[in-house]
């Protein structure tokens, strides 16, 4: 079992993060995951532009911070360019959904083999706080000072949609969930998508009479429910309408991967 | 094992207060050297893992799993 | 063995028996054939193609199979070149060896897609945002399109840098006959030490820093954040930005003489013609029939070979033809003059005309 100091590099410690971002959250799960069963030679993190980006950074692998929105499809490079390595995408609503939604749908629909974890705090936090598709309906952010007027992606609806091999939705305060899908995720193969709805209090929180972590917390927990085995679950398209999160998992395929496909044209 | 902040990378977010389902922990007086104002292990003795030794496995880990800053730890005591 | 190629298959088979092993692209005329000659034929040396859903997807794609320690490249046309452009610059940044092929159509914007023209050059150098230098191709023919294809990767290689091949239109979709060794020089990229590297952007006497491919336990943090000599962002201090700029710089600048390629006919000539890819062949032309005039073509548009074309012009009448509305006029005005040339004058050809050597021979005044 790996050692906090064999997973992270904790000579940047203590980390950059706002207090109360769950970001840090996120990486505890991710650390909980994979410490049993990673091989950190083999390990590459892939990250865009953005604060959940930077776990790439917190990550002891090798790790490539790359341009806004593309961390995708360098992963996709990096995978088909050596198989052997264990490719794992991590980036915000904004990177990985907006301006990388291009990559995501494409890589979902490949299946290709990577596993992307999603930090979803409702907004652009680097930034200061803009709009991001993931933004709740009447949301206030710096660009929607009126409140959105848009309603938000259910990228975990969409993912599951394209035809991943995994797609789930979790939050930071389901830790032991988030990181059981973490883990499952990581032993398939194909395309893996595990969200994790997260808090951003100086982003979105301070704009929307939420600044404290702890209140903008609990908000965020209030909003979500467990999707039930079978059941229908808020709107039957990837537009959240009502507000609420579900969280379970959208899909769990065993689809042939990209990597199964290119084996078989080889033969 | 009591928990214990480590006050360097403690950010004063206080989730920890928040999410311990034993109430463990309080709004402290304490200003770290950051600035930030440190929460208290007010009652230690309710937390699940008060009764375990060092390197046993955990009962309830939500305040080690929960902080952003990785600041919890739980050691002798 | 002699072979009657297409320009964009004969740049596939420099690419391959260069080591190319992974191509990410899109189609986009008149550069196609290339992806679709690397889509049939990368699978049977190994290697990998994969149509990405456009060039900024390519392009990312490509830069991460060489961080995965393959050979990769992708082509593309002006637009998809346009789209590329901040990717060009992340390879800069992190020193990423990759091959760019730019088969140049009429511009701006959709243009003309089935045209040749030239008005990509400077582009080439200074298309990504901030201070950069990396290495251009022309070739001026279906040879050079295989010849420079390889030329190409060695450089990418050796200087850690995306090397772009600048073909135009008409050469990327010419047939010639091409002698294909059997074997070619390769140029290794010099990796990295074995073990975790601290010290993931500091480089050797040559100026060239170890690649440290992932996978190999050199757990490296590699960004296009300006960075200190460990990798970690360091984006205040001016003298850490400085010292990356000026090692990304440097590399190209004080290697020149070593990365200049031209060719030089007849250069004691009174009149000297400038010209590279398409136009050169009738420049090449011209002055093989008189003895007043001479060719200047450079095969590195970038760097520019300065040295070797002011050495030849002092008390010369200059005289540069392009595809393009005025692109390496302008290098060539500043380094003509600044060597004690005559003069310089341009005749340009735009819309996918071409010099004929009729009207060269009058615009020289050899006729």
């Amino acid at each position: 079992m790996l050692s906090m100091q064999e997973f992270f590099r904790m000579d940047r410690w203590p980390n950059s993060y706002c207090p109360g971002c769950g970001n840090g959250t996120v990486m505890n799960c991710l650390y909980r995951a994979l410490r049993d069963v990673v091989d950190m030679d083999k390990l590459v993190m892939v990250g865009g532009i953005g604060c959940s980006a930077r776990i790439d950074g917190y990550v002891f692998a090798d790790a490539i911070h790359t341009t806004h929105g593309r961390a995708i499809a360098f992963a996709t490079g990096i995978k088909l360019g050596n198989p052997e390595l264990d490719v794992i995408v991590v980036g915000g609503d904004g990177d990985i959904g907006a301006i990388g939604g291009n990559h995501l749908i494409n890589a979902a629909r490949r299946n290709m083999d990577i596993l992307v974890l999603c930090v979803n705090n409702w907004i652009y936090g680097m930034t200061g706080g803009q709009v991001s598709p993931a933004t709740p309906h009447t949301g206030i952010s710096t660009t929607t000072p009126e409140g959105n007027q848009e309603y938000s992606f259910e990228f975990v609806k969409l993912v599951a949609e394209c035809g991943a091999n995994y797609a789930a939705r979790w939050s930071i305060a389901h830790p032991f969930q988030l990181i059981d899908a973490i883990k499952t995720a990581h032993q398939k193969k194909g395309f893996r998508y595990v969200e994790a709805l997260s808090i951003c209090p100086t982003g979105y929180g301070r704009n929307n009479k939420l600044a404290e972590p702890a209140q903008l917390f609990e908000y965020l927990k209030s909003k979500t429910y467990i999707l039930k085995q079978n059941g229908t679950h808020g709107s039957g398209i990837a537009v959240n309408l009502d507000g609420k999160f579900a969280l379970g998992e959208f899909a769990n395929r065993d689809r042939e991967s990209y990597l199964e496909s290119l084996k078989k044209q080889e033969v | 094992m009591k928990p214990h902040i480590n006050e360097d990378y403690c950010k004063g977010c206080h989730l920890c207060i928040f999410v311990c389902p034993m109430k463990v922990y309080e709004k402290g007086s304490r200003i770290s050297k950051k600035g930030a104002i440190l929460p208290e292990v007010s009652k230690p003795e309710k937390c699940p893992n008060y009764k375990k030794k060092v390197d046993e496995k955990l009962t309830c880990e939500m305040c080690v799993l929960t902080c952003p800053d990785q600041a919890i730890n739980f050691l002798e005591g | 063995m002699r072979e009657f190629l297409l320009g964009n298959e004969a740049c596939v088979k420099g690419a391959i028996l260069a080591g190319c092993r992974f191509y990410a692209g899109y189609p986009i005329t008149p550069s196609t054939e290339i992806a679709e000659a690397m889509a049939r034929e990368l699978p049977k040396v190994g290697g990998t193609f994969i149509q990405m859903e456009d060039e900024i997807a390519s392009i990312s794609a490509c830069i991460g199979a060489s961080w995965a320690g393959v050979r990769a490249m992708s082509a593309t046309s002006g637009p998809g070149f346009s789209l590329m452009q901040e990717g060009i610059g992340y390879a800069v940044m992190t020193e990423t060896p990759v091959v760019l092929v730019n088969c140049m159509r009429g511009g701006p914007s959709t243009g003309q897609p089935t045209k040749p023209a030239q008005g990509d050059v400077y582009q080439a150098k200074y298309g990504s945002h901030g201070d950069y230098e990396i290495i251009a191709l022309s070739p001026a023919s279906v040879g050079e399109m295989f010849m420079l294809t390889i030329e190409a990767f060695n450089l990418a290689e050796q200087y850690r840098v995306p090397v772009m091949l600048l073909a135009d239109g008409e050469i990327a979709h010419m047939r010639e006959t091409v002698e294909v060794p059997e074997k070619i020089n390769i140029i290794n990229r010099k990796l990295a030490s074995p073990g975790i590297v601290k010290e993931v952007w500091k480089p050797d006497e040559d100026g060239i820093v170890p690649f440290p491919v992932f996978g190999k336990g050199h757990r490296v943090y590699i960004s296009g954040t300006t960075s200190d000599i460990y990798g970690y962002p360091s984006t205040v201090k001016p003298e850490v930005h400085e010292a990356v700029v000026k090692r990304i710089c440097d590399k190209i600048r004080k290697n020149a003489e070593k990365i200049w390629r031209y060719e030089c006919y007849k250069p004691e000539a009174d009149k000297i013609i400038f010209a590279y890819g398409l136009p050169s062949r009738t420049a090449l032309a011209v002055a093989r029939d008189t003895d007043r005039a001479g060719v200047f073509r450079p095969i590195t548009l970038w760097p520019f070979p300065e040295k070797p074309f002011g050495e030849i012009v002092a008390g010369k009448d200059v005289y540069v033809l392009e595809m393009n509305y005025g692109k390496m006029l302008y290098e060539v005005e500043r380094v003509a003059y600044k060597h004690g040339a005559k003069s310089v004058s341009f005749l340009p050809k735009l819309g996918g005309a071409i010099h004929t050597i009729k009207e060269v021979r009058k615009f020289v005044g050899v006729d």
